[in-house]
């Protein structure tokens, strides 16, 4: 099977219909070439594509699909100090919650993906800036 | 092995108690908040009954001798391992030679501490619970003291814990649909009319229309409320009988007791309401000081909330493992 | 939930049946408890003996607790229709013939006054009869254990002298030692544990009545015949 093109806006449409029709409010998808983002709104959808830069800071991503549960769901408080046992939210999978642990210490920059998106395995979820 | 480092009074080894000997007149004990018990025992791949700790004055600390996994349910407070707070709800696994920390949570009352293969005491009488009127079960039929070693079983090793842990979202939200809250935060109990019911005045009005204070005098074994007194507007000579935990008595002063988790096997006062037992791990929860109020319920609505509670605890038991297979396929 | 229930004659009865209705009220949401009508008296309590026979027949339930002459019944969930398992509890009381549990003898020795016998003076004050009358009338007596409850292995014991009835106090003394022997209003028991009790205490008994670890942990059942020896009297 070939390899699907993200960057292609077909694929992108197809995919924007899909989630729609599945009630899911986005989607994140992480390729070796880079990753596409897609987030549903109001019928339109907004793309986003990112490339991976060579120093790139350390990213949490989801161990399989949930729904995303940030501990803290205010982002005022970012950028703020983590240690890599913190919990920094959860996949929720019925009434059973994927603890999301920074795994690096650090400073937690981005949250990634909004509360109560239902997200896939490997979804980028949280941003790290490691510490030197 | 799990060794206890600092601890205060009355902090015990518990299950879901041993029913099935009030006959004999040896209380059920067994754990104030029982759906903690369950849950946490789900989380680390124990049977629900397995004994746990039950920590119900702070702080507490214990130090694990071996890589053990653990959950720390029943509590809105965090668990500290190592200096780092970690969330209550949540199983991990701790390394040997770490150290578990459980300070005075903010407004609950009782803490579980649960390890995958259980508190591995010598069952008696069919449970592990701590009978601390008989001075049997539990630790040596005593609470924990500094310095004791409690051994922890063996745990099942089929499915492993993931490495970031696995958590549940608590009773409280979970259910939320079929709890009552209240806007000012009085806790409310779901009762119904017992025995006595009909010898208060108004039909009990002035006991279910004011809010009661949990009385200092209050510990495992009941209740006491303190408000304006109610009593019957008749005396009645009672013969002994069997009593539950939740049942509501009302000695002479008019202040009631409810019986808790070490509740007498038998009773004499006027019983004037029982407390409907899907509600029992809410008031287990209940600390000295806060005020509660009892809502008249039905069996209706009783079997109703038993029913949601059981089919919450059947998803996770069904859940926990799933979760636990896809995360070990994907790793 | 408060309901009544009619009982009618018996035919087979041995004992007559008393015409009076039972009355059962709900402790909670799953445990329903069921008053015998009448007397404090062993006929009232050989229905209860029968009735307990009966209902360890229903799968649907957890537990059965004798009382005095009542009985509380434990469902293993909250019934959905609490009238179905009324009418249930009112039929098996309507057929609950009286039966005599076959119990044991239990011979208790009793060191009777001495320090543990802290309210044997007051008891001597309440009757009227002096200390050695007040401990041969307790000692002379054949009781019968009515029930288990209260404290592990406690049972309550009927058959007391109405001569030497004590109320319970209103105050509990704060530490009665385990093995005092106690009367509480027209009942008559050993303390199994020390601690609160409101119970008089007239004597001490150096029995092992209790033991979790035993297959059966306690010595008395319901039906049982105990008798207090005087080991000792010390006035």
């Amino acid at each position: 099977m070939s390899a699907i093109d993200f960057s292609d806006p077909k694929t992108i449409a197809f995919l924007t219909e899909a989630l729609t029709a599945a009630g899911v409010d986005g989607l994140e998808i992480s390729s070796a070439s880079g990753n596409l983002r897609i987030v549903v709104s109001g019928g339109e959808s907004h793309v986003s594509h990112g490339v991976k830069a060579s120093s790139k800071p350390a990213v949490i991503k989801a161990p399989m699909a949930g729904i995303f549960q940030p501990r803290n769901s205010a982002s005022a408080d970012l950028p703020h100090a983590v240690a890599a046992a913190d919990v920094l939210g959860f996949l929720r999978v019925g009434d059973v919650l994927v603890p999301l642990q920074a795994g690096h210490s650090g400073v937690l920059n981005r949250r990634l993906i909004e509360p109560g998106t239902l997200v896939g395995f490997g979804d980028a979820l949280f941003e790290i800036e490691a510490q030197s | 092995m799990i060794e206890i480092l600092e601890t205060g009074p009355f902090n015990t080894v518990q299950d879901l108690g041993r029913p099935g000997y009030r006959d004999i007149g040896v209380s059920a004990s067994g754990a104030m908040d029982s759906l903690a018990v369950r849950i946490g025992n789900s989380l680390v791949g124990n049977d629900e009954g397995a004994a746990v700790l039950e920590i119900q004055t702070f702080p507490f600390r214990l130090h694990f001798t071996d890589r053990t996994v653990f959950a720390v349910t029943g509590t809105d407070g965090n668990p500290v391992l190592d200096g780092i707070e970690l969330p209550a709800w949540c199983a991990f696994t701790a390394e040997a030679g770490q150290i578990l920390e459980l300070r005075q949570p903010p407004k609950l009352a009782r803490a579980y501490v649960c390890v995958a293969g259980g508190v591995d005491v010598p069952s008696v009488m069919g449970s592990r619970s701590t009978s601390l009127r008989g001075g049997f079960g539990g630790y040596a039929g005593r609470p924990l003291e500094k310095g004791d070693q409690i051994t922890v079983g063996a745990a099942s090793t089929n499915i492993p814990l993931p490495a970031s842990g696995l958590a549940v979202v608590e009773p409280s939200i979970a259910l939320q649909d079929v709890v009552p809250a209240s806007p000012d935060g009085t806790l409310l109990i779901r009762a119904l009319p017992a025995g006595e019911h009909g010898l208060f005045a108004d039909d009990g009005k002035a006991f279910w229309d004011q809010t009661w204070r949990i009385s200092s005098r209050s510990d495992r074994t009941g209740y006491r409320l303190s408000g304006d007194a109610i009593v019957p507007t008749q005396t009645v000579e009672m013969r002994s009988h069997g009593v539950v935990p939740g049942v509501i008595q009302v000695p002479p002063g008019g202040e009631p007791i409810v019986q808790m988790s070490d509740a007498n096997t038998a009773g004499g006062y006027p019983k004037i309401a029982g407390v409907i037992e899907c509600d029992l791990w809410r008031l287990g929860q209940a600390r000295i000081g806060s005020r509660v109020q009892f809502v008249r319920s039905s069996h209706a609505e009783a079997r109703a909330v038993e029913k949601a509670v059981e089919r919450y605890i059947a998803d996770l038991r069904q859940t926990i493992p799933m979760v636990k297979r896809a995360l070990k396929a994907m790793a | 939930m408060i309901a009544t229930v009619h009982t009618h004659m018996q035919p087979l009865t041995v004992i007559p049946v008393v015409k009076d209705h039972a009355r059962i009220s709900a402790i909670g949401s799953r445990s329903f408890l069921l008053e015998a009508p009448g007397e404090f008296d062993l006929p009232a309590q050989r229905r209860i003996w029968a009735l307990s026979q009966t209902l360890k027949g229903w799968t649907d339930l957890a537990e059965i607790i004798p009382g005095m002459t009542n009985l509380l019944a434990i469902f293993k969930k909250t019934p959905d229709d609490p009238a179905e398992v009324i009418d249930r509890l009112s039929k098996a009381w309507h057929g609950a013939l009286s039966i005599d549990l076959a119990g044991k003898t239990i011979e208790i020795p009793v060191h009777y006054g001495g320090q543990y016998a802290t309210d044997l003076p007051a008891l001597c004050d309440l009757s009227g009869l002096s200390d050695r009358e007040v401990i041969r009338i307790h000692h002379e007596a054949t009781y019968r254990v009515f029930a288990l409850g209260s404290a592990p292995g406690f049972g309550y014991l009927h058959g007391l002298d109405p001569r030497i009835y004590m109320p319970r106090k209103t105050v509990p003394s704060l530490k009665m030692a385990k093995g005092c022997v106690t009367i509480g209003g027209m009942q008559t028991g050993v303390a199994m544990l020390t601690g609160p009790n409101g119970w008089n205490s007239i004597g001490f008994a150096d029995l092992q009545m209790f033991d979790p670890q035993s297959p059966t942990p306690a010595m008395m059942a319901p039906g049982d015949i105990v008798r207090f020896l005087p080991a000792r009297i010390e006035l």
